[in-house]
């Protein structure tokens, strides 16, 4: 059981990431999951999407230079270990991860090229905005809740 | 300073002193005899030359021969200097068409040494020169670098790479034949120079300007005082000097610089070079190289002063007689005295052409070299743009290529292989390595009418 992952090349410029996302919400295609990595000129944008054939048809209508890969989507439970125990079975086999991203946007990661103009942005923006301490408050309520 | 006190030309600051004050009699020229003779006899001695020049190439190369008698002239026609006119140009493809030996005048037990450059296709343009022409392509340097004040006896440290760019071997041989000492250290290795520099008591330094300028920067990092340094004289070449960076080098370095003109196809470096009086200008070797500024448009002279471009026939020049070369350089020649005594007629420096050839870290490149390699890509369009900059002293040059949608593949290794092997191709057509940049499909702006495509960056 494998998902379509659906990758398009990216030049690392203002603007080339959102309009592919234009081009989904156009097309009603919700992103469940993505990852975008640069090569400092040149990224690959990799997306887990709900209509990975209306996400391709959209993209090659617009010319894009795109293509579909199957990969693996796990869904761990959130405890510690967890994360570790799955790559272990593949570690002890010899697979090699190629990248590994987690899915449900709901916490993204961004690393900018002004981050702190982001950052004043953003936070003007209704959108929450995590610190370290929160995200090691997060793990410490749990751990005490479930102690 | 009163008039007639002496100025030493070799302390340091001395030539620029000198020609500030007007002393230009306290600057050395190498053979005043042709250098500073009147034109009458210059061009006395041009004619006698050109005659013997075109009776040479008649004779000895069946191109010119096919290619005189099917336009009705003869050597017997060549009466005048402008009797030039009834010759046929030459241009790079005539080159590039007889490659390798098809223009070589003698038979390679005659050629001592054979140099090239890039071609506008696959093939590079080889050039051959006897022992006779080594002696004068020597003579041609030694009275460039003496323009800028350099004498027997001063050690000269080469930052140009040797191997088959003509610069490198030209300069060292001109200044050998002048007497000074040669440093062979060939390019990079910036803190090495500097070191060499103060080690060896370097007082000349031959470099692009771009990578004097790095030296210079290298230099002050190190904390490297260049106002005590024995350096005391550049002498630029490989590409264009842009004013401002010379007078900086000048000021930062304290040293005198001067740029020459050439190109491998009439010999090499030393066609031309500066002297202290007209730094925008440089003294032609008129008794080696009869110039035309022509119209390149209709291929007929331009009014005396006016822009054109520059066309030189070598005159007796033994292992390739070229013809009216086509240098595609746009200049104007003037023939007035100049104040620093030569006769010898100046062309305003080069800053454009009539074609749209790149000079990067010294190699010709034409941006239709790199649109055929794309095409013979299947994974990228031949859509493409050029950038051209300055990074660390040395041109950088930077080829951004649009990837077709299916030759996208999900892994960096591939993309980046990609990108290598166009890099890899690029760099065996045009002799020079460039960076090349993936761009998405129909990324790269699509110009109306003559496209352009290059994005020269650096400082003019």
């Amino acid at each position: 059981m494998t998902v379509s992952q659906i990758s398009v090349f990216a030049n690392s410029r203002p603007g080339h990431m959102s309009r592919v996302l234009a081009l989904f919400e156009e097309a009603g295609v919700s992103v469940r999951g993505f990852s975008a990595a640069d090569t400092g000129e040149y990224g690959i944008l990799r997306f887990v999407v709900d209509k990975p054939e209306e996400a391709l048809a959209a993209l090659q209508q617009a010319g894009c230079a795109c293509t579909v890969t199957p990969v693996l989507c796990l869904r761990l439970d959130d405890v510690p270990g967890e994360l570790s125990r799955v790559m272990g079975v593949l570690a002890r086999v010899g697979i090699n991860v190629v990248y590994s991203y987690s899915m449900i946007s709901t916490y993204i990661v961004l690393s900018c090229t002004d981050a702190e103009r982001a950052r004043e942005l953003l936070a003007e923006e209704p959108v929450e905005m995590i610190s370290q301490a929160d995200i090691a408050r997060i793990v410490a309520e749990r751990t005490g809740k479930e102690a | 300073m009163t008039e007639n006190a002496p100025i030493d030309v070799t302390a340091k600051g001395g030539a620029l002193a000198a020609a500030a004050a007007g002393r230009f009699d306290a600057l050395p020229v190498y053979k005043p005899e042709i250098e500073c003779a009147p034109r009458e006899h210059i061009e006395a001695v041009q004619l006698a030359k050109l005659q013997e020049t075109v009776a040479y190439a008649y004779e000895r190369v069946p191109y010119y021969r096919a290619k005189m008698d099917e336009m009705g002239v003869g050597p017997a026609d060549i009466q005048t200097l402008a009797d030039v006119r009834k010759l046929p140009f030459t241009d790079k493809a005539v080159l590039r068409d007889t490659f390798p030996f098809g223009l070589f005048a003698v038979p390679l037990s005659e050629i001592r040494e054979l140099h090239s450059s890039s071609g506008t296709t696959g093939k590079p343009v080889v050039v051959g020169y006897t022992d006779d022409d080594m002696a004068m392509w020597s003579e041609c340097i030694a009275r460039l670098v003496q323009m800028a004040g350099v004498v027997p006896g001063d050690v000269a440290q080469m930052a140009f790479g040797y191997g088959m760019f003509t610069g490198g071997f030209g300069l060292h041989y001109g200044l050998q034949r002048l007497g000074c000492a040669m440093i062979p250290a060939g390019s990079g290795n910036t803190e090495r120079h500097i070191q060499m520099i103060e080690d060896y008591g370097t007082t000349v330094l031959v470099a692009t300007p771009s990578y004097a300028m790095h030296i210079c920067e290298v230099g002050e990092q190190m904390g490297y005082d260049w106002e005590t340094s024995p350096l005391r004289v550049g002498l630029f070449g490989g590409e264009p000097c842009p004013p401002g960076l010379k007078a900086e080098i000048e000021r930062r370095m304290h040293i005198v610089c001067t740029d020459n003109y050439g190109l491998t196809e009439v010999m090499g470096p030393g066609v031309s070079g500066e002297c202290l009086a007209e730094r925008y200008q440089q003294h032609i070797a008129e008794d080696h190289f009869l110039w035309e500024v022509v119209d390149p448009e209709t291929g007929e002279p331009v009014g005396e002063g006016e822009v054109g471009e520059l066309v030189l026939t070598p005159l007796c020049k033994q292992g390739i007689p070229v013809l009216r070369y086509c240098t595609h350089d746009l200049t104007a020649v003037h023939t007035g005295p100049c104040a620093c005594g030569r006769t010898l007629a100046r062309m305003d420096k080069v800053r454009s052409r009539s074609d749209d050839m790149l000079i990067i870290r010294g190699t010709n490149v034409f941006p239709s070299q790199i649109e055929d390699v794309l095409t013979g890509i299947e994974e990228v369009t031949p859509h493409y743009h050029i950038v051209v900059r300055t990074k660390n002293g040395m041109d950088e040059l930077i080829v951004e290529t649009e990837l077709r949608p299916e030759a996208f593949s999900d892994s960096f290794e591939t993309m980046d292989a990609l990108r290598r092997r166009i890099a890899e191709k690029l760099k065996a057509t045009l002799l020079v390595a460039p960076t090349v940049r993936l761009v998405e499909p129909g990324g790269i702006e699509r110009a109306v009418g003559k496209a352009k495509h290059v994005d020269d960056q650096r400082a003019k």
